[in-house]
């Protein structure tokens, strides 16, 4: 899995100890220096100091200034030594005890420090200057324990060890939180997305940050074509209707005052055959309105829509007032398109408003899972009628006069979604009750 | 009564024209969007039947233009299009009924006899005005067990003056009203055949408002 949080995180925790390190190496090197050469330069100022006040003699013996000395040089191992050559002959510092220097062969002006060994296995800095005095070659070396200044050093090195680790841990976690939040409009295209496939936006809204906007206009361009491609395949299907039915009534009504009188039974067969052509061409369209579901046209809006509807169907039924009552119970959207919304609740409203005496009522609970109910207060069906238009695939005919063609669309377009229809009588209305269980949502 | 028939199937027109002239209606028939919208507007018709699926301008925009323009005449929408989406639409627009193909003639001449009747705000099945009772199939009128028949445009006199009842109606009104576009208007043809109703049915029937125009039934 590739995770755009981890991959940053990686990269960035492998920089960071990368960078940290050698930030660590270099300062822990340089103070390492920075102090060594300072000792070196107290070691040069005691050396200087040491041949200020030496006197040779004139047998060749270096004879030194015992107040000149710092008490330091005094003490047996106390870590500060000094070792003069002159003509052979050597002499050391107290301190030194019985030990010898490694004093390296430095000429007349010339300055060496060196790592050296000392008494106790003491690790020393060396500083060792040779010098022209009275006309003679004096040798001078200074030394100076490093094991204290190492331990500083150590220290210093450890504490630096451990700020830059913490360093590294509060950069990644700011790093984390940035790529969280960057990563927040991402998160949101994502549930934008979502919305858009259950039809409550159109597009996709495209106040987003400037990275994420290519993907949210190349996502709404996609959109568009999908719909305008649909949109002309169904105004296609729409055309195709058109030319078929306007042949498809003249055949009609052709056979009917042609045949009507003088040969009902080719007339009858003629008319049924029409009539299933047109039946089938209404099926087909159906179907390709409900195979472009899902690419964000916009719901059924029971609060937008439905007044609408309502208001049709009385101008439709202008002789015949009808109230409705509505029972939404804060449903506002049927899970179909609107177009869809429109042909199940026209269907079910239109033929209720047909029967009905003076009432018709809607119902919906839910929403999970969505059951619509309507009645009327009509004289309602009988039993046989009620089992006919119970069976599946009812064929769109007029057997049963008023009720047959709408509610077997109903059927349909129930079937193609995969829900459940049901006919009973109305308990409270006393007509025709037509329940419409909506499968899960997919 | 005058129709506009907008049906741009030329064989599907030409049958409805046929049909609609044998039941009364003086008939103009349009084939396209454009010239549509226009003698809609122009003309005072009774009724309009208005195909949706029309050439060079859409029928539904036709309406809508037509609705903004305050043309009240009744619309008939006859269209394949027959989804509720459409219906609704349709109505929406300004549309007052709504026939989707294939459709029967015998649909297509109730529904639009109940937009007249409607839009003159007369009510009940049969057209009747003190006694008189004009029975559209048969195209003739009874009164009191006795009937006459009536030839084509006697009857569509008599139900346009009888759609109207009371009102003072100018020869003018009733040329426009009786006739089709291409037909010889003559105002002074509406007078023979007022007087041919008067022969028939007798002199009170019809009144003469000097300078005005006619009046059936009584004088407001």
């Amino acid at each position: 899995m590739t995770s755009l949080r981890s991959r940053l995180g990686v990269g960035l925790v492998a920089s960071l100890v990368v960078m940290i390190g050698l930030l660590w190496l270099m300062v822990g090197q340089s103070v390492e220096v920075l102090l060594e050469q300072q000792m070196a330069s107290r070691l040069a100022h005691d050396g200087e100091a040491l041949l200020g006040g030496m006197r040779i003699e004139a047998d060749g013996r270096v004879h030194l200034q015992g107040r000149r000395i710092p008490g330091i040089y005094q003490q047996p191992y106390s870590g500060h030594y000094f070792q003069v050559e002159a003509g052979g002959q050597a002499t050391r510092s107290r301190s030194l005890w019985d030990v010898m220097l490694p004093l390296p062969d430095v000429g007349v002006g010339e300055t060496r420090i060196d790592y050296v060994t000392g008494p106790q296995q003491q690790p020393l800095l060396l500083w060792a200057r040779g010098y022209r005095k009275q006309g003679r070659v004096v040798r001078l070396a200074v030394a100076e324990d490093l094991l204290a200044l190492n331990a500083g050093i150590a220290q210093f090195r450890w504490q630096l060890a451990v700020w830059s680790l913490a360093m590294v841990l509060i950069l990644l976690l700011i790093q984390q939180y940035i790529v969280i939040r960057s990563l927040r409009p991402v998160s949101a295209a994502a549930a934008d997305i979502e919305r858009l496939e259950h039809g409550e936006i159109s597009a996709l809204p495209e106040e987003v940050p400037k990275e994420v906007r290519p993907l949210v206009q190349a996502i709404n361009r996609l959109l568009d074509r999908q719909r305008l491609r649909l949109h002309r395949s169904r105004e296609a299907l729409g055309n195709l209707a058109h030319t078929i039915k306007t042949p498809l009534t003249l055949l009609q009504q052709l056979a009917r005052e042609k045949l009507a009188g003088c040969d009902p039974d080719t007339y009858e067969q003629l008319d049924h055959y029409s009539r299933q052509i047109n039946e089938r061409v209404n099926q087909s369209l159906r179907r390709a309105r409900l195979a472009g579901d899902g690419l964000g046209a916009g719901r059924f809006d029971l609060e937008k829509d439905l007044p609408v509807l309502v208001d049709t169907l009385n101008r439709l039924h202008r002789e015949h007032r009808i109230t409705l009552r509505t029972q939404l119970n804060g449903i506002i959207n049927l899970p179909l398109e609107q177009q869809d919304g429109m042909e199940l609740l026209g269907n079910l409203l239109d033929n209720a408003w047909k029967w009905a005496a003076s009432t018709v009522s809607l119902a919906l609970s839910g929403p999970e899972p969505l059951t619509l109910i309507v009645e009327d207060d009509g004289p309602g069906v009988d039993a046989a009628a009620m089992q006919s238009l119970a069976q599946r695939g009812l064929r769109q005919d007029e057997n049963l006069p008023g009720y047959g063609i709408g509610l077997s669309i109903v059927r349909n377009l129930v079937d193609e979604i995969g829900g459940e229809m049901a006919f009973s009588t109305s308990e409270s209305l006393g007509g025709l009750q037509v329940k419409i269980h909506f499968g899960p949502r997919t | 009564m005058r129709l506009l028939l907008a049906e741009d199937d030329p064989e599907l027109s030409a049958r409805l024209v046929r049909y609609l002239a044998r039941q009364g209606f003086a008939v103009d028939s349009c084939a396209d969007g454009v010239e549509t919208e226009f003698n809609g507007r122009e003309t005072a018709y009774d009724v309009i039947v208005l195909d949706l699926g029309l050439p060079k301008r859409p029928g539904l925009e036709v309406l809508a233009n037509w609705r903004t323009a305050g043309v009240k005449t009744p619309v008939l929408i006859l269209t394949a299009r027959d989804t509720w989406q459409e219906k609704v639409q349709g109505l929406q627009q300004g549309a007052d009924d709504y026939l989707t193909k294939p459709f029967r003639e015998e649909e297509l001449l109730a529904r639009l006899q109940a937009l007249i009747r409607r839009n003159t705000q007369t009510v009940g099945e049969a057209l009747s005005i003190n006694d008189w009772v004009l029975d559209e199939a048969t195209q003739s009128v009874s009164r009191q067990g006795e009937r006459w028949e009536l030839t084509g445009i006697e009857f569509r006199l008599l139900r346009y003056f009888m759609l109207h009842p009371g009102h003072i109606l100018s020869k003018s009104r009733l040329t426009e009203h009786v006739y089709e576009q291409d037909a010889d208007k003559d105002s002074n043809v509406i007078e023979v055949y007022v007087n041919r109703l008067r022969q028939k049915l007798g002199n009170e029937v019809i009144t003469t408002k000097r300078g005005q125009g006619y009046v059936f039934g009584k004088l407001p």
